[in-house]
């Protein structure tokens, strides 16, 4: 092989994704006539894909250590409930609202933590039975319906609807957060104790990483993240309804996980990548409006974006 | 007459190396033919190409004069007659030990159902035949001994009639009892005419059931002799291509000076177990499995609570409950099982050799200059052969893998280092380097803990040889009183009951 074969093959082994993001975005462009392209709607892509998007930075963490989180949906409709009823109360200062609504999802992340690694009860489930939990919960407390909080509230709402110097202000949010996330992977112990873990567990303990409570720390963190995934959701319409809110977020929050590169077996994984999945997936999403595709059929395209990226992957490793 | 395998000329290249070049081999019926190598000469990829689990780049392979076609599967060599038995063995833990023998063969009804019945006979002739009627059909493969197990394998290899029988490291996993069952096997198998190639790292062993010894170094044919004709030395030096030099320990001559005590130790397994060690002492324990003395050591490494007793370090107790206190009392535990416990093979050679340093280290940022200094002093220091420090351990061989094993615990200066099978599946020329490291860090005032089946190695490099039996100390050998005969009679028990 010639030398620049190999550096050509070694870049696409490590940014495939990252090509097929921007070949897909010429595609698009020019099949939508430049709408798809104008910074407008890249800017609406970006708002759409940073609730989501931050849900799996905390996703990511959680896979790598080889673990699944599928309460996150649910979750995050517990804690906005939380957030709208002291919102609207008009009783509290708002940041108060916000890190109850924060803390209200890291309890959830905790109890994920706590069962998984005390009563070893498969992640899979544990997460599973938590957020079916957290959904009834929160429909019983919300009566169903959906809740309200105090519209009136400018401030609040410039939280998931504001821009700042044109760049939306949970897009910001989300990159930030995934900035400080990037650190803690990869220049931090508890980011090389997580991959560890997720590599090889026996060996993490033998090497005397304290596994539990490393385990028990991402579900924490997935969850953090889910709540303020929640703030940025809620804030955008000051209302949380008990029974759609955040349904199925977990699945489009893993979907773009995995699209990201990282491994469901665990042990390998990028926050970058995670970041480059959410805005994939949402990009899926708005091509299909401008284009005037049935939003039926959006699932069948998602479905098979997931494929092919996985599959590049998959080829560009061999 | 024809032979009854023939490979002439293989070559095999993984991407752009070459692991095998113009390789000729050859078994006859009837023979045990030992295929001998360092880790990384090829023999597990030569014996792979025959079985056809791989396919060779080019070259031919002749079964009784006929020419196999090229593009066999691993199905049709086991027709023809070629079994192998990997060293992982490949069995299908949750399925019976009849479904194993007969997967994918499975006798059918005229419905087109499983014939249970008559699958379950089958396998129980099969298994009478072997001597093994202690083995049901009907048993779950998963609660069988690995030595079950193999006998399995061999069940099924015969089933298809066999005529080559490759084994891999088939006794690093057994007892000194298991491995003379499954040698009058051997014998047995060799006799009714089937030629049998035996891969093994033991010098012992070949010496003792082969007739035929055939050396690969670096995918090179090398030689073939006869086992009668050469000594262990000589297979030896084939393998490097040089000289090596086997010396036994002297007794231990330094100072009084105990690092860590047990005081008696006491669980269902485990009774009343004793132990002081001293500072610089290099002490083995020795017994079959089941003896206890891997329980004892994961007692020591915080790993299993026992009912009674305490673990002295330095003269004063020591509370080591969780692998965490352990590491700060200076224990290091390089375990038998290295991919399973010892290192993590998709993480790299720097992340592997710092992770205990990390561990032990305070602060929340790990220092990558400071990570990268130290496995460069650790990789020329155990002279670990790799491309860079960011390969990954699933590149490397066994015996580079234990290296970084080992210097997980060096870099952070363990004083006291359990070495559970420090040498298993390792190649001769490794071997040596690890037991020169052994005796450096003995030296340097290190105390060592050997856990090893390989008597061999036992008596090469243990001052001191501690013989366990069904959870207790039963003898503690020095000097003179080091020798096989003794370990093997104390261990089995036979001398402590004949002296009673």
């Amino acid at each position: 092989m010639s030398k620049a074969k190999r550096i050509m093959k070694d870049l696409w082994s490590q940014y495939s994704i990252v090509f097929v993001i921007l070949a897909m975005f010429v595609v698009l462009a020019v099949l939508t006539g430049g709408r798809f392209s104008r910074f407008s709607n890249i800017m609406t892509i970006f708002r759409n894909a940073s609730t989501i998007g931050i849900i799996a930075l905390g996703m990511t963490f959680v896979v790598i250590s080889g673990g699944i989180d599928l309460s996150s949906g649910p979750v995050m409709a517990t804690a906005g409930l939380v957030l709208v009823y002291m919102q609207g109360s008009g009783k509290f200062p708002l940041p108060l609202c916000m890190l109850a609504a924060v803390l209200v999802a890291g309890v959830f992340g905790l109890v994920n933590g706590v069962i998984i690694t005390k009563a070893k009860v498969p992640p899979f489930i544990v997460t599973l039975a938590v957020g079916i939990i957290a959904r009834s919960i929160t429909m019983y407390i919300g009566g169903g319906a959906t809740i309200s909080g105090d519209k009136t509230d400018d401030l609040f709402k410039s939280i998931g609807n504001g821009s700042i110097l044109k760049i939306p202000t949970p897009f910001i949010i989300f990159i930030v957060l995934a900035v400080i996330l990037t650190l803690l992977l990869t220049k931090t112990k508890y980011g090389t104790f997580v991959r560890a873990v997720g590599c090889n567990e026996n060996a993490a303990a033998y090497s005397g990483i304290r596994v539990d409570r490393i385990k028990i720390w991402t579900y924490v963190l997935s969850s953090v993240c889910v709540g303020v995934a929640g703030i940025i959701e809620i804030s955008r319409m000051v209302a949380v309804s008990s029974t759609v809110t955040g349904s199925g977020y977990e699945f489009d929050a893993i979907t773009a996980v995995l699209v990201g590169g990282t491994s469901l077996a665990g042990g390998r994984g990028t926050v970058y990548g995670t970041v480059i999945g959410s805005i994939l997936l949402y990009f899926v999403n708005n091509m299909m409006i401008q284009m005037d595709i049935s939003t039926y059929l959006t699932g069948a395209v998602k479905g098979g974006v997931i494929m092919l990226a996985v599959l590049f992957q998959a080829r560009s490793r061999k | 007459m024809a032979k009854l395998v023939e490979m002439r000329k293989i070559s095999k290249s993984f991407s752009s190396v070459r692991v095998l070049s113009d390789v000729d081999f050859e078994v006859d019926s009837g023979e045990v033919l030992a295929l001998c190598g360092e880790n990384g000469a090829g023999k597990s990829t030569l014996m792979k190409i025959l079985a056809a689990v791989i396919k060779s780049d080019s070259g031919e392979i002749f079964i009784e004069g006929n020419k196999v076609p090229k593009h066999v599967t691993a199905m049709d060599m086991q027709m023809l007659g070629i079994s192998m038995i990997h060293q992982e063995l490949n069995l299908m833990d949750h399925l019976t030990v009849a479904q194993n023998i007969f997967l994918t063969r499975e006798p059918l009804k005229k419905t087109g159902i499983i014939n249970f019945k008559k699958m379950n006979e089958d396998a129980s002739k099969l298994l009478a035949l072997l001597g093994q009627s202690d083995i049901k059909p009907t048993d779950l493969v998963n609660g069988l001994k690995i030595a079950q197990k193999q006998m399995v394998e061999i069940a099924k290899a015969t089933s298809f009639h066999v005529k080559v029988l490759i084994m891999d490291e088939p006794t690093s996993m057994l007892t000194s009892k298991e491995t003379d069952i499954l040698f009058d096997l051997i014998q047995r198998l060799s006799s009714d005419g089937i030629g049998i190639i035996y891969i093994s790292h033991r010098l012992k062993e070949i010496k003792q059931i082969c007739n035929r010894v055939t050396v690969l170094r670096d995918g090179a044919f090398i030689v073939t002799r006869k086992v009668s004709d050469v000594s262990e030395q000589d297979i030896a030096n084939y393998m490097v291509g040089r000289e090596i030099k086997t010396s036994c320990a002297g007794n231990f001559n330094g100072p009084d000076d105990i690092v860590i005590e047990l005081k008696n130790v006491s669980d269902a397994l485990l009774k009343n177990v004793s132990i002081k060690i001293r500072r610089g002492e290099i002490v083995g324990f020795s017994g079959l499995v089941g003896a206890g003395r891997s329980e004892l050591m994961e007692y020591i490494f915080g790993l299993r609570k026992v009912e009674e007793g305490e673990i002295y370090i330095n003269g004063k107790i020591a509370g080591i409950r969780t692998p965490v206190d352990a590491i700060h009392y200076g224990i290091g535990f390089a375990t038998e099982d290295r991919q399973k416990t010892g290192v993590i093979v998709g993480m790299n050679i720097s992340e592997n050799i710092n992770l205990i340093d990390q561990v032990k280290s305070k602060g929340f940022i790990n220092h990558s200059k400071n990570r990268a200094k130290n496995t460069g002093i650790m990789i020329e220091k155990l002279n670990v052969k790799c491309a860079s420090q960011t390969q990954l351990l699933s590149n490397l061989s066994g015996g580079n893998q234990q290296k970084i094993v080992l210097s997980k615990w060096l870099l952070v200066d363990s004083d006291i280092l359990i070495l559970d099978e420090p040498t298993r599946g390792i190649d001769v020329g490794a071997r040596e380097e690890i037991y020169s490291i052994i005796n450096e860090l003995s030296m340097n005032g290190k105390t060592i803990i050997i856990v090893s089946s390989d008597l061999t190695e036992v008596l090469c490099i243990c001052q001191r040889i501690i013989v366990m039996h069904e959870g207790a100390v039963i003898a503690e050998l020095t000097g003179e009183n080091r020798n096989e005969e003794k370990i093997m009679s104390y261990a089995t028990n036979s001398a402590a009951s004949g002296g009673k």
